[in-house]
């Protein structure tokens, strides 16, 4: 049965092995009505905001935190592997830096000591950027994508670059070129995929908060499987320069936080039109952290009138029977904060998961046909420049990856365009206007993140349509290119703390405003969830 | 391989499938969402695609990546398999709807055609692997028959 909460780790282990604890936890704003002793784990807080705090009343330095988080990651990243890259020397200048500013009480930005994990498919000149992928080892750009100058111009300090599936291409972390990142739950499951490297640095505390990228769920479902928050932001909201393309129609830049204020503090710092992205929009930014509303002056019902829709179609069979418990459960703490939820179909909705690989394959075979050894990354000697190509791309490209470039080629070859890269076109505006009508009726739509909870590392790995299924809650928000938050909302059995469950909410075109609203809300007043994983609580 | 796909056809255009793993790699039979009909399935067509299938070398070639023999063997059943599952969508009605090229297009984000020069030369040279007397180097140029 389901386990909706957890109050602390070991107690939770104890009470499982005693005897089939099935404890139904009735969430409300005011009053608990649990069964159990311990009491309610304090939901959680901006760490960056108590970083914050924290070094401008001078309590701790800059550096001494960095040397915490520093040695967080000396001591779990061995297990864990969340990190390709961390950069030692950088962080502790940059921290000495912002002692001396602080010193001489000059203005520190909104991310000031805020230690950030990049994905490493996003650009970091002074680091390694290789995409998980041989193919750009050790390559050092010449630029920082401009969502990481912006961080860095807000005060952020870049720790290291985590680990991802190769080109994005991957929903588990399982196909980076490099290493295999474990779930901080579980070490022997994934930590989803493909910013499995962000996910999981942010839920092991290894750093505050975390760039991800997501094409087709790369941010939400890792979010989901590692008890984190992640939000997708609307495609156009971030610029995408410096971002190594997959596919270019699909990707946004996406964060990571273990709160949802976090995560709207740096989508904050990063979102803005961008003249180096065409794609980004000139809409103008609103300050996503005036959402924030403290629990303590809530009323009773913060969500009066808000329109919920729930898509019917994922909690249908293919969905792990906890996950849709998990969700009911979700949605009952919603109508007691005052939500109106009501079923909702989306017609078009299985159809978007094939579209999306076409799509995605399609698109990535033209992006990565810049990879040919020539101006950049590994290079295979060769007497002859098609040689040169094909050899360089033999060995720098993973199978996954070679796959995707060969399916893609099929898709727009002469003669099968209109067969299937044209159809999947055609699908993608049919998916846009579902998700336009429901969202005329209702203000937000909720589903979960992804059909269960984190599997075991190797179990899908051999069988790509199996994998592929996985994506089927995500990939249509990239098709539709709306914005979604995923938070967790609940743990089911496994592992020895059990497994985290993430809601995703799916909010109209440039509405991360409700999304952010609503998910802090539903996470502060969430009752006796504590979603840190057991590695990070030893440290 | 051991997958089988049943694409189900019904008059509103709403498809339901199953797909079920092969034993060999999954541990349990997987089914993707499914859709709910309004009416009642009809019959069950195979689901091969209609269009030949993909041309594991020719493709390799076009794509100027090199496979090696094993490579061609381990891959033809998995892109097979993928490709057959694409092939549901020439089964939907999609006529007289739009193809959409992203989401959603705002008007002209162009810039004005001039060239601008880019800062930081030197990193983008540093990374060329074969970079001589300002000449990127390649090797020769075959002419195939």
């Amino acid at each position: 049965m389901l386990l909706s909460s957890v109050q602390n780790p070991r107690l939770l282990y104890l009470q499982s092995r005693l005897s089939h604890f099935n404890f139904r936890i009735k969430s409300s704003l005011h009053t608990s009505q649990t069964l159990t002793l311990t009491p309610s784990p304090p939901p959680p807080t901006s760490q960056i905001l108590d970083i914050r705090k924290t070094l401008l009343s001078r309590e701790k330095t800059a550096v001494e935190l960095a040397g915490d988080y520093l040695t967080r990651i000396q001591r779990s990243d061995p297990k864990l592997k969340s990190f390709l890259y961390v950069s030692e020397e950088s962080v502790l200048r940059e921290a000495e830096e912002l002692d001396r500013k602080i010193e001489r009480n000059e203005e520190v930005g909104p991310l000031a000591g805020v230690y950030v994990g990049v994905k490493d498919n996003i650009c970091t000149a002074d680091m390694p950027s290789t995409a998980g992928s041989r193919i750009l080892e050790n390559y050092k750009p010449a630029y920082d994508a401009t969502a990481v100058s912006k961080m860095r111009e807000s005060g952020a300090i870049v720790v290291g670059k985590t680990n991802m599936d190769e080109f994005g291409m991957g929903s588990s972390t399982e196909a980076s070129a490099y290493q295999v990142t474990a779930n901080p739950w579980d070490l022997s499951r994934v930590p989803g995929g493909s910013s499995g490297g962000s996910a999981s640095a942010v839920s092991a505390r290894q750093c505050v908060v975390s760039l991800g990228s997501d094409t087709g769920g790369s941010v939400r479902q890792p979010a989901s499987f590692c008890g984190v928050v992640g939000l997708k932001p609307t495609y156009g909201r971030v610029s995408r320069y410096g971002l190594v393309a997959y596919a270019s129609s699909l990707d946004v830049i996406g964060c990571f936080g273990s709160s949802v204020s976090d995560t709207g503090i740096l989508l904050n710092a990063i979102s803005g039109h961008d003249r180096h992205d065409a794609t980004s929009s000139r809409r103008e930014v609103p300050d996503f952290t005036s959402q924030f509303i403290s629990k303590d002056i809530l009323d009773s019902k913060p969500l009066k009138g808000l329109r919920v829709g729930v898509i019917r179609e994922t909690l249908d069979e293919g969905v792990d029977a906890e996950i849709v418990m998990s969700i009911r459960a979700a949605v009952s703490h919603l109508e007691e904060l005052g939500c109106t939820v009501t079923e909702v179909s989306l017609p078009s909705f299985s159809l978007g998961l094939p579209a999306y690989y076409i799509l995605a394959s399609s698109e990535s075979s033209s992006n990565l046909s810049r990879y040919d050894g020539v101006r950049y990354g590994n290079q295979c000697e060769s007497e002859e420049l098609n040689s040169l190509y094909e050899n360089t791309r033999a060995h720098g490209f993973g199978s996954e990856v070679k796959r995707r470039i060969l399916m893609g080629t099929y898709a727009l070859s002469a003669g099968y365009y209109d067969a299937y890269y044209k159809r999947a076109q055609q699908v993608r505006t049919l998916v846009r206007k579902s998700f336009k009508s429901a969202l005329d009726e209702n203000d937000i739509l909720i589903s979960p993140a992804a059909p269960s909870a984190a599997y075991k590392i190797g179990e899908k790995k051999d069988d790509p349509l199996a994998m592929y299924a996985g994506d089927i809650m995500t990939v249509n928000v990239n098709l539709a290119g709306l914005p979604a938050l995923v938070l967790p909302c609940g743990l089911v059995e496994g592992g020895p703390a059990g497994l985290p469950v993430g809601l995703q909410m799916i909010g109209a075109a440039f509405d991360e405003e409700k999304l952010l609203k609503v998910g802090h809300i539903f996470e502060q007043t969430l009752q006796d969830c504590c979603f840190v994983p057991p590695i990070a609580a030893d440290n | 391989m051991g997958s089988r796909l049943m694409l189900i056809q019904s008059s509103l255009s709403i498809h339901t499938y199953r797909a079920m793993a092969g034993a060999v790699f999954a541990s349990k039979p997987l089914s993707i969402c499914r859709v709910q009909q309004k009416q009642q399935r009809r019959g069950v067509s195979g689901a091969r695609s209609s269009l030949d299938p993909p041309d594991l070398t020719r493709l390799a070639q076009t794509a100027r990546i090199s496979l090696t023999p094993a490579e061609v063997e381990e891959f033809s059943p998995k892109i097979q398999q993928v490709v057959d599952w694409f092939g549901q969508l020439q089964n939907v009605d999609l006529q007289s709807i739009e193809p959409a090229i992203r989401a959603d297009t705002e008007e002209s984000n162009w810039r004005d055609d001039l060239p601008e020069t880019f800062e930081n030369r030197e990193a983008i040279v540093a990374a060329v692997p074969n970079y001589e007397d300002s000449y990127i180097k390649v090797p020769k140029v075959l002419n195939k028959e």
